[in-house]
C-alpha cells in the first residue's frame, strides 16, 4: 500500500498554477506515479522556463516545502528515503535544443531534452553524445548529469563528468547561476560542473547543460565470448583492458542480461571505428581468446547487435522490488567480487551481475518478493557483506535501487570518507534551508 | 624576536633550517612563475618533504595568520603561486616520489613534485603513459598541473588533467589532511576531486594524486601542412572534424612564429609562410592509413604547398619539438611577452583570429599565433618591451580587447593557464556577480581565513573600474 499524503491543498494547486500554469500541475490522481520510496508527493510540477523554476523555488522556501527535483523520474529511486516529499519539480518542459554547432563538435541543451530525441538529431550531422545510461528512452540530459548516471561505453568515452563543459543551475535560493562555458577547455574559476554532476539535486537544479560530442563511427560490431568460468572470462577481460585494443565497452556477463538469451558467463565487447580498425581488433580478440583456452567468439552487426547493445545498455532494470547495487572495484579485484556475489545465487532470486571491465565498475541485481521481511532481513545482510567485500579492497559498493524494507535496514550510500565534514558545509552553504532532497544523500545530505 | 623571525624559527624546527631559504637573492627565484612580468616576494620558502610537514607548515602559517601558497616547478603562466601579500612559498620539488605503479589497474600514485614528463619516462618501456602534455611538461609538477588543470596539445581526444586523476590526498588550509576520490573509479557523495583539481592552489595542497596510466598508442602518423593563410588552415580543421575525425592532436602556428621558431632552430620550414597545421593520428595502426590520406585530401582542397608525414619516431619528435620550442623562441622577437590563453568555439578561430590580428594592428603591437586549433584554444603571443611605459599601456589594451573578443565569441578567457593574478581583472567578462559569488562561497567553506594563496583568481573593485563596469553588490 502506498502512504499517502496528506490531502493536497487546494491552495497549494492555486499557487503553483500560479506559477507555472495549470497546465504545469499535475493531476491529483497521478502523483503517485512520482512517489518517491512510496511516499506520495504533494504536488508535481512542470516548469517551462528558469524563470518558473526560480518562482517554484522561492515558492518552496517561502512555504518550508521540500523539493525534488527530477527529469523525466527514472532515477526517484535513488537514495536513502526522504525526510520528507512535498514538491517534485520536473525539468520535462525544459525541452529544447538550444545551440548546436556541427563543426564546434558541442550542443547545448535544456536539462528536460531527452537522450534519445537529442541522438537522433546528433545523427542527422553525423554526431552523438557519447553516453549510455540505462533508461536511455526516457532519461533526460539534466537528469543524467545530476546523478552522473553512465553505461558500458564509459569505458571509452566517460561520464558526465567528462563530457558536460558548462551547466546552468538554479539554486535554492531562486539564483540562477552558470558554471563553465561552452568551449572544450576553460579553467577559468572554479570547476563547478564537478560539484553539480553527481550530486543528486541536493545543490540546486540543473536547467542547460553543454556537451563535448563525438563523431558517429563508420562501424560497429558486438562480439560475444562464451567462457567456462568467471576467473578465464575475468582474466581475458584484464588482458583486453591492457592490450592496445581500443574497445568502446568490455562487459563480463554473469547471469545474463534482460530480454536478450545469452551464454553464462560471457564478455560481451563492442568495437567501434574505421573497418579495418574493427577488423584488425576482432582478430586479435580471436587470438586473445584461443590463447586463453576458450572456444571462440561470435561477431554480430545489424538487429542482432542492436537488440544486443540495447538489452547490455539497459541492465540492471530499474523494476519494482529489484535491489541493484553499484560497485567500484579495482580491475583486478573484479574477479573475487563477482565470485562471492554469485555464491549467494540460492538465495537471491534472479541474481545477475555485470562487470565493466575496463572501469571496475560492477552491477549486481537481484528482485525480492514483497512483504517479506525475513527475506528483506536476509538481502541486507548479503548487500552489507559484499560491501564491507569492496569497501575492504579500497572500493565501494552503492545501492541503487531497493524496495523501501531493504532501505530500512542499510544505508544506500556507505561510509563517506574524509572529504564529509566539507560535503556538508557546501550543501549548508548551498541550500541552508535544506529544501533540496533532504536526507535522501550521502550521510543524511 | 620580530614576528618574521619567530616565523622562520618555526619552520626550521619543523623541516630544518637548511629547508628554509630566507636569503634575499634566493628568494629571488621564488618571486615569479612562467608570467615573469607579475613579481612578488616571499618572505620565505620552505621545503617539505612529507604531507605532515606540509600540515605542519600550514598549521604554522595559521597560528601566526601569515599567508602560504604552494609550489612546483614553477612553470606557471599566470601568477598562480606568487605571494602576493608576502608569507610563506611552500616547495614541493622534494615530495618527488612515484609511490606506486600499477599498470594491471592502469594507476599510478605520485607525490605533487614529480615532474610530469618523469612519470611518463618512468613506464613508457612497458607501454603505457600519463596523457596531459603541457609545453612545459620536462619541467612542470603533477601537482601543479592538478591545480592548474593543465591541458597540452593533445586534449582534443584525451581531455585535461581532471580527466586523468581519480584521487587526492590534500593538505586543507587549516592543516587537516583528507583524502578525495580513491583509486576506483567513482566514490559516492560530492566530486571534491574534480572541484580541487583546477583550483590554482586556493582550496589547500595537494600531497598525494591517484592518476590514470594509459595504454600508450600504437602507432602514431603526424602530418604537418604548410598553408599560405591562416584562413586556409583553419578551414581545414574545420573540414577534418567535419570529416568525423578526432585527431589526437590539432596544432597551428602562424607566418611570425613560424618564421622565429625557423631561424632559432632551423627545421626547415619555408619562412614566408602563412600557417603550418601539425595534424597527429594515433591509435590502432590497422585503418590508420585511410585517415591520413584523407587528411592529405583535406590539406590538399584548402590550397596546401607542402605537406610533410613524419617517417619515424624521431621525425616525429623532431615535429614537436618545432611546437613545443616555439615559447622558448620568442625572446628573439621581443624583450618581453604575455602569452593570452582564450578559447573560442572552433567555428569562430578564423574570425578571431582576424580580429587578433586587427587589434594588433590597431595599437601597433606585434603578435604571434601559436594554438591548439582543434580545442579552438588561442595563445596570442603579445610582444613588447616592458621598460617602454607606453607601450605597456597599449598591451593593456590589447590584452582586454583580445579577451573580450574570446567572450564575445561565445568563449572563455583561459583555457589551461589559469587566471592567477594575470586574468583576474577579466573574470567579468565571462561571469556575473552570481556566478562569481557562488564560487567565492565554496572557497570561504576550504578557505575561510583566506590564508591559503590569497589574492587570486576573483576580481576587485579596480578590476570593475578598468573594464568599465560596476562594481556588483552581490
Amino acid at each position: 500500500m502506498l502512504k499517502m499524503a496528506e490531502p493536497v491543498t487546494k491552495q497549494l494547486c492555486n499557487d503553483l498554477s500560479q506559477i507555472v500554469g495549470e497546465t504545469g500541475v499535475l493531476s491529483n490522481h497521478q502523483l503517485g506515479l512520482y512517489a518517491v520510496d512510496d511516499i506520495t508527493p504533494k504536488a508535481v510540477v512542470f516548469p517551462d522556463s528558469i524563470r518558473e523554476i526560480k518562482d517554484v523555488l522561492i515558492y518552496a522556501a517561502e512555504n518550508a516545502l521540500s523539493v525534488i527535483p527530477a527529469g523525466s523520474g527514472t532515477k526517484l529511486a535513488i537514495g536513502n528515503p526522504p525526510e520528507k516529499v512535498d514538491l517534485v519539480v520536473s525539468t520535462k518542459r525544459l525541452n529544447e535544443v538550444i545551440e548546436y554547432e556541427p563543426g564546434d563538435l558541442t550542443v547545448t541543451a535544456q536539462a528536460g531534452v531527452r537522450l534519445c530525441g537529442l541522438q537522433e538529431k546528433l545523427a542527422e550531422n553525423g554526431q552523438f553524445l557519447p553516453l549510455d545510461p540505462p533508461y536511455a528512452t526516457h532519461a533526460t540530459v539534466g537528469g543524467i548529469a545530476a546523478v552522473n548516471s553512465s553505461g558500458p561505453s564509459s569505458l571509452s568515452y566517460g561520464t558526465s563528468r567528462n563530457r558536460v563543459l558548462g551547466m546552468q543551475v538554479v539554486l535554492s535560493s531562486g539564483t540562477d547561476v552558470k558554471s563553465g562555458g561552452k568551449v572544450v577547455k576553460n579553467v577559468a574559476g572554479y570547476d563547478l560542473n564537478k560539484l553539480y554532476i553527481g550530486s543528486f539535486g541536493t545543490l540546486g537544479i540543473i536547467t542547460e547543460l553543454t556537451f563535448k560530442l563525438n563523431p558517429l563511427p563508420e562501424v560497429q560490431r558486438t562480439i560475444l565470448v562464451p567462457f567456462s568460468s568467471i576467473a578465464q572470462a575475468s582474466t581475458v577481460a584484464v588482458e583486453i583492458a591492457n592490450s592496445q585494443l581500443l574497445p568502446i565497452f568490455l562487459n563480463l556477463i554473469v547471469g545474463g542480461v534482460p530480454s536478450v538469451e545469452i551464454v553464462d558467463p560471457c564478455l560481451v565487447i563492442g568495437l567501434d571505428g574505421h573497418p579495418e580498425t574493427v577488423e584488425w581488433q576482432i582478430n586479435q580478440l580471436q587470438s586473445i581468446v584461443n590463447q586463453n583456452g576458450a572456444s571462440g567468439v561470435e561477431v554480430y552487426d545489424g538487429v542482432h547487435q542492436r537488440n544486443l547493445r540495447t538489452s547490455i545498455a539497459a541492465f540492471p532494470e530499474r523494476k519494482p522490488q529489484t535491489v541493484i547495487c553499484r560497485v567500484n572495484l579495482r580491475l583486478t579485484d573484479v574477479e573475487k567480487f563477482i565470485t562471492a556475489a554469485i555464491t549467494h545465487g540460492d538465495d537471491l532470486r534472479g541474481l545477475r551481475v555485470t562487470g565493466h571491465m575496463g572501469t571496475g565498475v560492477v552491477y549486481v541485481s537481484f528482485s525480492i518478493p514483497s512483504n517479506d521481511t525475513a527475506f528483506a532481513q536476509l538481502a541486507s545482510t548479503v548487500i552489507a557483506g559484499l560491501r564491507d567485500f569492496a569497501c575492504d579492497v579500497g572500493g565501494n559498493l552503492i545501492v541503487e535501487s531497493a524496495p523501501r524494507s531493504i532501505k530500512q535496514q542499510i544505508d544506500t550510500w556507505g561510509q563517506i570518507g574524509s572529504g564529509l565534514k566539507l560535503m556538508k558545509q557546501i550543501k549548508a552553504r548551498l541550500d541552508p534551508l535544506n529544501l533540496l532532497n533532504p536526507g535522501r544523500y550521502v550521510s543524511g545530505i | 624576536m620580530m614576528e618574521k623571525d619567530r616565523i622562520i624559527a618555526g619552520l626550521s624546527n619543523l623541516v630544518g633550517a637548511e629547508n628554509v631559504l630566507t636569503d634575499s637573492t634566493a628568494l629571488s627565484v621564488y618571486e615569479c612563475d612562467g608570467a615573469t612580468l607579475f613579481k612578488a616576494y616571499p618572505d620565505v620558502v620552505v621545503f617539505a618533504e612529507s604531507t605532515e610537514q606540509v600540515s605542519n607548515i600550514v598549521k604554522l602559517a595559521n597560528k601566526h595568520s601569515v599567508p602560504f601558497v604552494a609550489r612546483g616547478g614553477g612553470t606557471g603562466l599566470s601568477g598562480g603561486m606568487l605571494s602576493v601579500n608576502g608569507g610563506i612559498i611552500i616547495a614541493l620539488n622534494r615530495m618527488d616520489r612515484i609511490l606506486e605503479i600499477d599498470l594491471r589497474n592502469q594507476r599510478a600514485v605520485v607525490e605533487p613534485g614529480v615532474v610530469n614528463l618523469l612519470l611518463t619516462q618512468a613506464v613508457e618501456d612497458r607501454g603505457y603513459y600519463f596523457a596531459p602534455d603541457p609545453s612545459s611538461q620536462k619541467a612542470c609538477t603533477i601537482g601543479g598541473n592538478i591545480a592548474e588543470n593543465s591541458g597540452g596539445p593533445h586534449t582534443l581526444k584525451y581531455g585535461v588533467t581532471t580527466d586523468h586523476v581519480l584521487g587526492l590526498e590534500a593538505v586543507l588550509p587549516d592543516g587537516e589532511i583528507v583524502e578525495f576520490g580513491g583509486y576506483v573509479e567513482e566514490t559516492p557523495g560530492y566530486d571534491l576531486r574534480g572541484l580541487m583539481i583546477g583550483c590554482e592552489g586556493t582550496f589547500g595542497i595537494v600531497t598525494k594524486a591517484i592518476v590514470r596510466m594509459l595504454r600508450k598508442p600504437e602507432a602514431y602518423q603526424t602530418l604537418l601542412g604548410v598553408f599560405e593563410t591562416i584562413d586556409e588552415a583553419s578551414s581545414a580543421v574545420s573540414s577534418i572534424i567535419g570529416a568525423g575525425m578526432v585527431p589526437a592532436a590539432l596544432e597551428m602556428m602562424d607566418s611570425l612564429v613560424i618564421k622565429t621558431v625557423e631561424e632559432a632552430f632551423h627545421w626547415g620550414f619555408p619562412l614566408d609562410a602563412g600557417a603550418v597545421l601539425i595534424v597527429e593520428l594515433d591509435g590502432i595502426k590497422a585503418g590508420m592509413q585511410h585517415q591520413a590520406e584523407r587528411i592529405t585530401e583535406i590539406f590538399n582542397a584548402h590550397n596546401c604547398r607542402e605537406i610533410h608525414h613524419a617517417k619515424d619516431e624521431t621525425d616525429r619528435q623532431n615535429i614537436w619539438k618545432s611546437r613545443k620550442s616555439a615559447f622558448g623562441s620568442f625572446g628573439r622577437l621581443a624583450p618581453s611577452y604575455i602569452t593570452q590563453d582564450g578559447v573560442v568555439p572552433r567555428t569562430q578561430l578564423p574570425k578571431v583570429l582576424r580580429r587578433v590580428a586587427e587589434i594588433s594592428e590597431k595599437y601597433s603591437i606585434p603578435i604571434a599565433n601559436v594554438f591548439h586549433a582543434g580545442d579552438g584554444n588561442i595563445h596570442p603571443v603579445v610582444l613588447f618591451n616592458e621598460r617602454d611605459p607606453d607601450q605597456c599601456k597599449r598591451v593593456d589594451a590589447v590584452n582586454l580587447e583580445i579577451l573580450a573578443a574570446c567572450a564575445e565569441a561565445g568563449g572563455t578567457i583561459t583555457g589551461e593557464h589559469g587566471i592567477g593574478v594575470e586574468k583576474m581583472d577579466y573574470m567579468p567578462l565571462i561571469y556575473g556577480p552570481e556566478d562569481l559569488a557562488v564560487m567565492i562561497k565554496v572557497r570561504d567553506i576550504f578557505n575561510p581565513s583566506g590564508l591559503c594563496n590569497p589574492g587570486k583568481i576573483f576580481p576587485t573593485a579596480e578590476s570593475y573600474a578598468k573594464l568599465g563596469m560596476e562594481y556588483p553588490a552581490v
